[in-house]
């Protein structure tokens, strides 16, 4: 373990701050749980800007891919013999997400068909009449991701999923909701907040570093003390001031783990070429390991994290832009799968992608596409009941029962909640806490409508 | 001050602005946080003796920053080594003009406000990687700041760098691109929601927020916008990508153009219309539609004073940009001065207790160089501005650094867009960046030096002599972090806290032992939440 401070400046701080109480006595790298313990961790990889998962997820069969080809414009379509087979499946993955093919065989991914935002099921003609409760929006990058982090889909979203996940789990000294991504609404509660951390580098708080015996030193750090809280001036500085101490009082803990010798990086590394992989969701994913690496020592039995990948409003020229997405993004999937095997946890965790919204069928006349509705997703872990295809390909008629624009941008026939409430009820959400969760739960559970059945158990 | 408002110089200076009384200097502090790049002690007092109103005249006719020496359209071939290329098809050089008019430039309100109008109506250099291009972009807003919203939204949409951007240029009729469509709508103009004049959202009998427009207004739309391609530099071909001008208008390409007949919002274009009316009824179509008032003037105020306006103080806003009281629509000296002469902006006791916004890393880079007296090439401002998640002209997105609607922590039910980017790790990134330009800048810091590699580096020194000059007496240090650094005075336990690191902080050199002790105490406040939230 190396501290780039002291573990005696670090508690010089603390006593300072007045955020000694709150600091535990941390063993880190023993403690490491059974395969078969309760410990679960969910993965939410957000891809921003809308990804065309009409080209992450191909249909093979003869007349599918056959509409899919003429559906589509030709720079789009991907030649039938580049995709990757899903073994067992009529469908294939665009070529640059081969990386990924290993983990499929292993019966360790899941296929979601078509799912999107909604707030209730809706028909064409409902969304068309414009009376029902059809999602407010649509199209619109900023409220569509609201829709997916937040999940109201006719509402503003003041917190996220992920934090009113986090609101119902007891708190721990540093925060079991964690980013490398940068902040987002998702992982916003009501009463509970993510630790969220570069994805690159640790920077500790200066200024604190010293023995208290120096009087500089102590009176540097009182004074620090004495404007810490910002009760009183506020509520933004309160808000703020709390926020502030709240960093200050997990950091310290999180870049020691950080910046400790891990088993995790030898696996994060090119499956074509050995070298180190370079991406940034690379980096966010290997750091995500490492916390889970270190979820003993933090005493995290559950654990929920959150990944960002952003480039994929791809409105011209997608071909080359998605290719290079994808690459990186499987390459670091799959490198995050052989660390969490190796950490002996591969049924423990759960990845899953999410996305604005999916895109028009058809696609433009600049070789790019723009902004749908329902999406296909991809969902990662050894808990699932393997090499399942869950939902509906929508119809490929342009304009048909299943398009609301006439050039292929599809009404979801899994909503958000039904496909994100799965997994968290897999990751430990309690029935009575659903409905707070997933504010449209009773839309989505009972009456014939349930969650869509990923895992094994 | 929502009508009846000056609409230019001349009826400004009235008796009644002469009279205005001056300005007590912790009000005037407060109007340079909202409307310059940072308080100094020679702006407080100016604005302390002339009043807001004489100064936001004064602001509206100051002028002196520019791209303008960037603007020179290069092919996109041209560079042949890496310094070259760092000039051209990077940030830096655009940057490092942006901070350097930010601390020294006097045309401060101008800035700031082609700032919040760049953050607005974004583009970013990881989109299309053109420096001139960027500049020439940038220059609109600087232009423009005072003038009319629909000129901006004019030069921005037919802007050849936007064009790019958002891909209306080369935009086919065969099957339009909706993406510059799709983000006039929904960020430049009108919101992807009704608004009432006061900003809050119109809602359906069932409770959702009513769309603005649909899929189809955004298809018309689109269509209207078809036919359209870069400039060439040299008249080269259109399709040599590299003689491609992002710096100039784009240019019609009639053959592209769609020119059948469009419906859309209350707008209807006939069948052959010009290219041009086409684009021109789809701008003022936005421009003119009710929504567009509140939700630009929302976005202002935000930008410029608070997270959370009243909505009273939307409305305020809202009517001066319908209306400047001489019938002008999106006059922004109208709106500027609604913004900023509102009671909410001018008197704390009539804000809600809420108000204010927390510093934007750009804000906080500027706000401690320029209380700190530096000079600057800019460089070293761009070495903190991406950790800090806010990299000047290089938005991850049109969406900007951050969201207007980002939720505030702790189940508030307010706003605060700019704490999308206080991480733990940002805001621990924030006090290193308060210790090393304070106690880490008693003597040169290696990132102020002159960095050869870059063209026009001349480096950053930091001025200490004002700091030092009050460093000696713990009250004068104190008083003159109250006026320039604080909202409010610092209570009695922190005034005394300070003294107490002030008194164990001592050299035998009389004048470095006041500088040492002026930097330890910037260094307590600079990283405090006081500091980092604008009330």
């Amino acid at each position: 373990m190396s501290l780039s401070m002291s573990r005696r400046e670090c508690f010089s701080f603390l006593a300072a701050s007045g955020l000694a109480a709150t600091m535990p006595q941390l063993e880190f790298g023993n403690a490491i749980a059974a395969p078969n313990s309760p410990y679960r961790a969910m993965v939410g990889i957000f891809l921003y800007g809308g990804n065309d998962g009409w080209n992450m997820v191909v249909p093979t069969d003869l007349a599918r891919y056959s509409a899919y080809s003429t559906a589509r414009r030709a720079s789009l379509v991907l030649p039938q013999n580049s995709l990757v087979p899903l073994a067992g499946s009529s469908f294939g993955l665009h070529p640059s997400l081969k990386p990924l093919k290993a983990i499929w065989d292993e019966g360790a991914m899941n296929v979601v068909l078509n799912t999107g935002t909604l707030s209730q099921p809706l028909t064409k003609a409902e969304y068309i009449a414009g009376v029902s409760e059809r999602p407010s929006g649509l199209m619109s990058h900023s409220d569509e991701q609201a829709h997916w982090q937040g999940l109201r889909a006719r509402d503003s979203n003041p917190d996220g999923f992920m934090g009113r996940l986090n609101d119902r789990i007891a708190p721990s000294a540093v925060s079991s909701l964690i980013s490398f991504g940068g902040g987002s609404l998702a992982m916003i509660g009501q009463n509970s907040a993510p630790l969220v951390l570069p994805s690159k580098g640790t920077v500790n708080p200066p200024g604190y570093a010293g023995s208290l015996a120096n009087p500089i030193v102590f009176t540097r750090s009182a004074a620090l003390s004495a404007f810490a809280s910002g009760a009183g001036w506020g509520t933004l500085t309160n808000e703020t001031a709390l926020s502030m101490s709240s960093a200050y009082s997990q950091i310290y803990i999180a870049n020691s783990i950080l910046s400790a010798e891990s088993t995790v990086d030898q696996y994060f590394v090119s499956t074509a070429t050995g070298a180190p992989l370079v991406s940034d969701i690379s980096y966010q994913l290997l750091r995500i390991a490492r916390m889970i690496e270190a979820r003993g020592g933090l005493g995290h039995t559950r654990q929920t994290f959150f990944a960002n990948h952003g480039g994929y409003d791809t409105h011209a020229a997608q071909a080359s832009t998605q290719a290079t997405l994808f690459f990186d993004l499987s390459e670091a999937l799959s490198a995050f799968y052989r660390a969490i095997t190796a950490l002996g946890v591969v049924q423990n965790v759960t990845a899953f992608t999410m996305s604005d919204f999916g895109r028009s069928y058809k696609g433009n006349a600049q070789d790019g596409t723009d902004h749908g509705w329902g999406n296909n997703q991809l969902v990662i872990g050894a808990s699932l009941v393997p090499k399942q295809i869950h939902g509906l390909y929508p119809s490929q008629i342009m304009g048909g029962d299943d398009d609301v624009a006439g050039d292929g941008r599809f009404i979801p026939t899994i909503s958000q909640e039904q496909y994100l409430g799965g997994i968290a009820r897999w990751h430990g959400v309690l029935e009575g806490d659903m409905p707070y969760v997933f504010p449209r739960w009773s839309n989505w559970s009972g009456n014939g409508r349930y969650p869509v059945s990923l895992f094994q158990s | 001050m929502a009508t009846g408002v000056p609409g230019n110089i001349l009826t400004a200076i009235t008796p009644r602005a002469l009279l205005t009384p001056r300005m007590s200097p912790a009000d005037a502090a407060r109007l340079a946080r909202q409307g310059t790049f940072g308080p100094t002690a020679d702006t407080v007092a100016h604005i302390s003796s002339i009043g807001a109103e004489r100064w936001i005249s004064e602001q509206f006719n100051s002028s002196g920053s520019s791209y303008s020496e960037f603007t020179l359209p290069l092919p996109l071939n041209y560079c042949k080594d890496y310094n070259c290329y760092r000039a051209r098809r990077t940030r830096e050089q655009v940057a490092m003009r942006f901070y350097q008019n930010a601390i020294s430039s006097p045309d401060q309100l101008r800035q700031r406000v082609a700032l919040a109008l760049a953050q607005l109506m974004v583009t970013s250099m990881q989109g299309v990687d053109d420096a001139a291009g960027m500049a020439a972009y940038q220059q609109i807003f600087l232009d423009q700041a005072f003038g009319n919203y629909r000129g901006i939204m004019d030069a921005v949409t037919r802007s050849g760098y936007m064009g790019e951007y958002l891909d209306m240029a080369n935009s086919n009729k065969s099957m339009p691109s909706e993406n510059y469509a799709r983000e006039m709508l929904q960020l430049f103009s009108m919101g992807p929601f009704r608004l009432n004049a006061d900003g809050t959202v119109q809602r359906d009998t069932r409770g959702a927020a009513i769309d603005n427009y649909s899929p189809h207004d955004v298809k018309s739309i689109a269509r209207s916008l078809t036919g359209w391609t870069h400039a060439h530099i040299n008249n080269g071909a259109v399709t040599d990508y590299n003689s491609r001008d992002y710096t100039k208008p784009m240019s019609p390409v009639p053959w592209n153009y769609d020119s059948s007949a469009k419906v859309f919002l209350r707008t209807s274009v006939p069948a052959g219309a010009p290219q041009k009316a086409s684009v021109d009824a789809a701008i003022d179509a936005a421009f003119n539609d009710p929504s567009t008032p509140p939700h630009v003037a929302r976005y202002l105020i935000q930008q410029l004073v608070t997270s959370n306006p009243s909505p009273a103080y939307v409305s305020r806003v809202s009517a001066a940009f319908s209306n400047n009281g001489e019938n002008v629509r999106g006059d922004m000296k109208a709106v500027v001065r609604a913004i900023l002469l509102d009671p909410e902006a001018r008197a704390p006791s009539a804000a809600p207790e809420f108000s204010g916004k927390v510093k934007e890393p750009i804000l906080l880079l500027t706000s401690i160089a320029r209380a700190l007296g530096m000079t600057t090439d800019g460089v070293v401002f761009q070495d903190w501005d991406q950790p800090l998640g806010q990299p000047v002209f290089l938005s991850a997105s049109v969406f900007n650094f951050y969201p207007p609607d980002f939720p505030l922590r702790g189940g508030t039910n307010l706003v605060s867009p700019a704490s999308k980017l206080m991480t733990a790790g940002q805001i621990a990134l924030r006090s290193q960046l308060a210790y090393n330009w304070t106690i880490g800048a008693r003597s040169p810091r290696p990132e102020f030096s002159v960095r050869p590699a870059i063209a026009n580096a001349t480096g950053t020194t930091i001025d200490w002599t004002s700091w030092e000059a009050v460093g000696s007496d713990f009250d004068a240090l104190a008083d003159r972090i109250d006026l320039l650094l604080m909202s409010d005075p610092m209570t009695t336990s922190q005034r005394s806290a300070l003294k107490d690191n002030w008194d164990t902080i001592t050299d035998p050199d009389p004048r470095l032992q006041s500088r040492k002790r002026a930097s330890a105490a910037l260094y307590i406040v600079f990283s405090s939440p006081q500091f980092q939230v604008d009330r």
